[in-house]
């Protein structure tokens, strides 16, 4: 009965903890956004933050690019996703590129954000390499850098996105009973004469998009309101809404702070606009995706896709290739003059001084992902344990699992702070460790869940029927049964928290520094060396994870060495 | 067994916050390596010599410390916040005395303060204009000097005149921070100074709306030429001051500027800045400043943070801050009053060739009252349509 117990009570912290935090942030920036902030003296209701932001110069710039950004960026992503799976979907060589893209899904945003400056930067090794050509001696004057249309934000959201939206594809198309339909139809439009390319236009792509929505729509929502990526690619003057917003929430003078509330309120407005412009555009496309789809035409997509497939995996494959070569370059370089293509000369100093700086931003990632990754583990697996043993109310958790994912950080994560000082004005660590979880278990439940799906529930029925109470099976059957995709959810789980920059920042009031927060701080600073450094343990640390997580259950459970012992 | 471990992580997370509530947080600007590594040092020599244990909470701004103070002052809390020391000056100190955030009445109760002489150097307790009142202590001093890359320049401007001059035979190959940015709105001090002609003693007063108009009509004559012929025509600037030296390192801009001098030679000696570089002062005149810290009202930990700023006040905290290779930040201590063993400590070891050459200064220029930072900042905004 204990344990049936500890399930239905897994089982609410765990949607206690989705939304919870979620409901209350909002709160606290709605109430200082109706004019309400007693602390500054405003005590009723009244129009006054809204009127501060609608006079500041340059606002409907900062949505627009907001807006502008989000949908480019999603648009390219979904299009090159789309371009790979009709070119490879029946090729081996899908599950190759899903090894390959899986590596980028878990680098950091922040990371990302400062290897593509790397390369894009008018001093970066593009640049470097065509100098001659154009008998550059100086760095070219422009730059796609900050550039006021946010090109290297759209670039950059586009590398990191491609690569999720692909796997999550490939997790939908590899559920059994549905590859199993899939295939065969597949097979029957080939032989009625169509290029297998258009036949996954025809037949996989309809089915495939609906389930692709809501993965979909959290990039966008993503795009429209991060703030890593816009802070160190995207234009100062103005920002995007979301990095205007940080601005006025850091100022000086506190009444900004009301300014700020309102613009947050706006952030959601803009990201709720951003998602209904999605589905719009996917509603006045599907009237015509309907007719094509029975045109009877044999060849739609036979030549395009495939470039455009073949283009994504260039662009793909030449912006890792430089930038991790580049990245390794930049630290270890001593003076590294115009337009040489390689350093003077090499040298240890950036990567002693940087090692000899991260030991304590180091150890609070790792013991802040271990515990973050570890609760949000036992909470979905009792929440799941509880629904497969009926023990859960009535609602389904996926359709709260998004919410933290689609509302905007910033516009619920200040509401948040403001409401733990009111509570516990000297934590530190534990406000960080919830807005962490926050982020942390969707992801979790989505890999675990998987797990769950595939799981032959025959062992347990005759483990039961042996005469086994519930928590011995569990105990002694699923939870070995399913030690390796636990390992793998909490490197992922790992991967997320140590990805973490705004919910750090802003929890931690900045106290808590962690390789992420470390990381944007130097990438503002004034060498680009350390910075390179830094950029690569943000990368290894991740990777790292997920090896010893492949690694660790064929060393623990391997049948060879249990059956020697 | 997951539960149980768990456990153990909440555990080891309830000791790691009871332990860090022990440590003076220490608030200070974390953007240089060589400001970094000597807090470092310094909280070293603190826990040897002083058993207290200080932890240098790096920030991105220093308004972000004071945005906090403001926010804890408003939620009520008094005796337990989060910031114990800051390291600030002007325009952060005056919005923080206003606000009543600091501690007060403890500066002269240093044995170090003495040191700095306070009755013969005023700056030691104006700041910007605004008396210090006994909420802040001096740290040290810095002033505005600019660098070039010799390898591409001769002759670098040596006055705002001959800057112009410059930017319009190198096109794209300056520019200067926001004015959001320290450095940014020290710029515009510089230029309003050098060019308000026979109103400059108006910037030495607090700020009229008659004032800040003839400043304005001055500077803004002078920018409108400047800014075609900045990095990027003058339509984007870099939001930090950091940006700036990055440009310069990357060879995108020729001639740039700092407030801290020996962060140039030390930024060559880490290869961050190309081995041509040559710092300078401007013949036209340097702003300078004196920069201080304080502590705040609702600190937990004041009597360790005063017994920390006494230490960072002593001759061997201040010498070993002022040696080229560590910080290079000029001390407050009047040297004369030293021994001649002591003096001895401050006597600069060979520059290297990047250094500003010994006796480079031609002329100092004092901050302008702590006014016109917010002035000219806002001016700034209204003229050039800029968000902040």
């Amino acid at each position: 009965m204990l344990f049936q117990r500890c399930l239905q009570l897994g089982w609410w912290l765990f949607a206690l903890v989705l939304i919870l935090p979620v409901l209350a942030g909002l709160l606290g920036m709605l109430l200082p956004a109706a004019g309400y902030f007693p602390a500054l003296g405003y005590h009723s209701f009244s129009t006054v933050a809204i009127q501060a932001l609608t006079v500041t110069p340059g606002l409907g710039k900062m949505v627009a690019l907001s807006v502008s950004t989000a949908l480019l960026s999603a648009l390219l992503s979904l299009a090159g996703c789309i371009a790979l799976l009709a070119t490879f979907f029946q090729h081996r060589g899908l599950h190759r590129l899903q090894h390959l893209l899986s590596p980028v899904l878990v680098i950091p945003h922040a990371a990302a954000a400062i290897a593509v400056a790397f390369l894009l930067s008018p001093a970066g090794w593009l640049s470097r390499l065509v100098a001659p050509l154009f008998g550059w001696e100086l760095p070219p004057a422009f730059s796609v850098l900050n550039d006021s249309a946010g090109l290297g934000m759209v670039l950059a959201f586009s590398l990191k996105e491609l690569p999720f939206l692909l796997l999550v594809s490939l997790g939908i198309l590899t559920q059994p009973a549905l590859r199993h339909t899939l295939t065969r139809q597949v097979a029957v439009a080939q032989s009625l004469g169509y290029h297998p390319v258009t036949a996954f236009l025809k037949v996989v792509l309809p089915v495939l998009y609906p389930q692709l929505r809501l993965p979909l729509l959290a990039v966008l929502a993503y795009a429209s309101a991060s703030v890593e990526i816009p802070l160190i690619l995207g234009p100062d003057n103005p920002p995007t809404l979301a990095v205007a917003i940080l601005h006025w929430f850091n100022s000086v003078d506190l009444t900004d702070r009301l300014q700020a509330s309102a613009g947050a309120l706006l952030q959601v407005v803009t990201t709720v606009a951003v998602i209904a412009l999605w589905l719009a555009g996917e509603w006045g496309l599907k009237s015509w995706f309907r007719h094509q789809i029975t045109t009877g035409m044999r060849s739609t997509g036979r030549r395009g896709l495939p470039i455009v497939a073949g283009m994504t995996l260039a662009v793909f494959g030449v912006a890792m290739v430089t930038i991790c070569a580049s990245l390794i370059l930049w630290s270890v370089a001593t003076f590294w003059p115009y337009p040489s293509v390689l350093p003077n000369d090499i040298t240890t100093i950036h990567w002693q001084l940087g090692l000899g700086q991260l030991s304590g931003p180091l150890a609070n990632t790792l013991v802040l992902g271990a515990a973050v990754s570890l609760s949000a583990i036992v909470l979905v697996v009792l929440a799941l344990e509880a629904g497969q043993s009926g023990r859960s109310p009535g609602f389904r958790l996926d359709s709260i699992l998004f919410v933290p994912l689609i509302v905007p950080g910033i516009a619920f994560l200040y509401g948040l702070v403001w409401l733990a000082q009111l509570v516990a004005p000297k934590a530190v660590w534990i406000p960080v460790y919830l807005s962490h979880l926050v982020y942390v278990m969707p992801y979790v439940f989505l890999s675990v869940a998987v797990a769950y799906r595939q799981f032959d529930t025959r062992y347990l029925q005759v483990a039961a029927s042996l005469g086994s109470r519930p928590f011995r099976v569990f105990y002694r059957i699923r939870l070995p049964m399913l030690f390796a995709p636990l390992m793998v959810a909490f490197a992922l789980g790992l991967a997320i928290s140590f990805s973490q920059y705004l919910p750090t920042l802003l929890a931690g009031g900045g106290q808590l520094a962690t390789l992420t927060t470390e990381a944007v701080a130097i990438s503002a600073g004034n060498s680009r060396r350390l910075a390179a450094v830094y950029v690569i343990m943000q990368m290894i640390l991740p990777l790292a994870g997920f090896i010893l997580a492949w690694w660790l259950p064929t060393l623990l459970f391997n049948p060879m060495t249990r059956r020697r012992g | 067994m997951s539960l149980k471990s768990s456990l153990g992580a909440w555990c080891l997370l309830v000791m790691i916050s009871a332990s860090q509530a022990q440590e003076v947080q220490f608030h200070a600007w974390g953007g240089s390596v060589q400001v970094n590594q000597y807090i470092q040092w310094l909280s070293k020599q603190a826990s040897q010599e002083l058993g207290i244990s200080v932890n240098h909470v790096k920030l991105a701004d220093t308004s972000d410390a004071v945005s906090r103070v403001l926010a804890e002052k408003a939620a009520g809390n008094t005796r337990q916040g989060s910031v114990d020391l800051i390291w600030l000056n002007g325009e952060n100190f005056a919005a923080m005395k206003q606000h009543g955030l600091l501690h007060k009445g403890w500066v002269s109760g240093l044995t170090h303060f003495k040191l700095t002489n306070p009755a013969q150097n005023p700056g030691m307790t104006m700041d910007f204009g605004v008396p210090t009142d006994e909420q802040e202590a001096p740290w040290g001093k810095a002033a505005l000097v600019f660098y070039y890359n010799q390898a591409h320049i001769n002759q670098p401007p040596h006055t705002a005149t001959e800057l112009l001059d410059f930017a319009r035979q190198h096109p794209g190959r300056f520019t200067y921070p926001l004015p959001v940015d320290y450095l940014g709105s020290s710029f515009l001090k510089y230029i309003a100074i050098t060019q308000a002609g026979p109103w400059q003693s108006l910037l030495y007063a607090p700020v009229t709306d008659e004032a800040r108009d003839k400043i304005t009509e001055r500077l803004f004559a002078y920018l409108d030429q400047l800014h075609p012929y900045l990095w990027h025509q003058g339509q984007q600037f870099k939001r930090q001051a950091s940006g700036l030296q990055q440009l310069f390192s990357d060879h995108q801009t020729l001639l740039s500027f700092t407030f801290t001098a020996a962060e140039v030679p030390a930024a060559v000696s880490r290869y961050d800045l190309p081995a041509s570089t040559r710092t300078y002062a401007m013949q036209d005149g340097s702003l300078s400043n004196v920069h201080f810290v304080a502590i705040a009202f609702n600190s937990a930990h004041k009597a360790q943070a005063i017994k920390l700023v006494n230490f960072m006040l002593s001759v061997p905290a201040q010498a070993y801050k002022q040696r080229a290779d560590i910080w290079g930040d000029e001390t407050v201590l009047d040297v004369s009053l030293l021994s001649g063993e002591q003096q001895a400590l401050f006597v600069p070891i060979t520059a290297a060739p990047s250094a500003l050459p010994a006796g480079a200064y031609h002329k100092m220029l004092a901050e302008p009252h702590a006014s016109w930072t917010e002035a000219l900042k806002a001016a700034w905004f209204d003229r050039y349509q800029r968000h902040h």
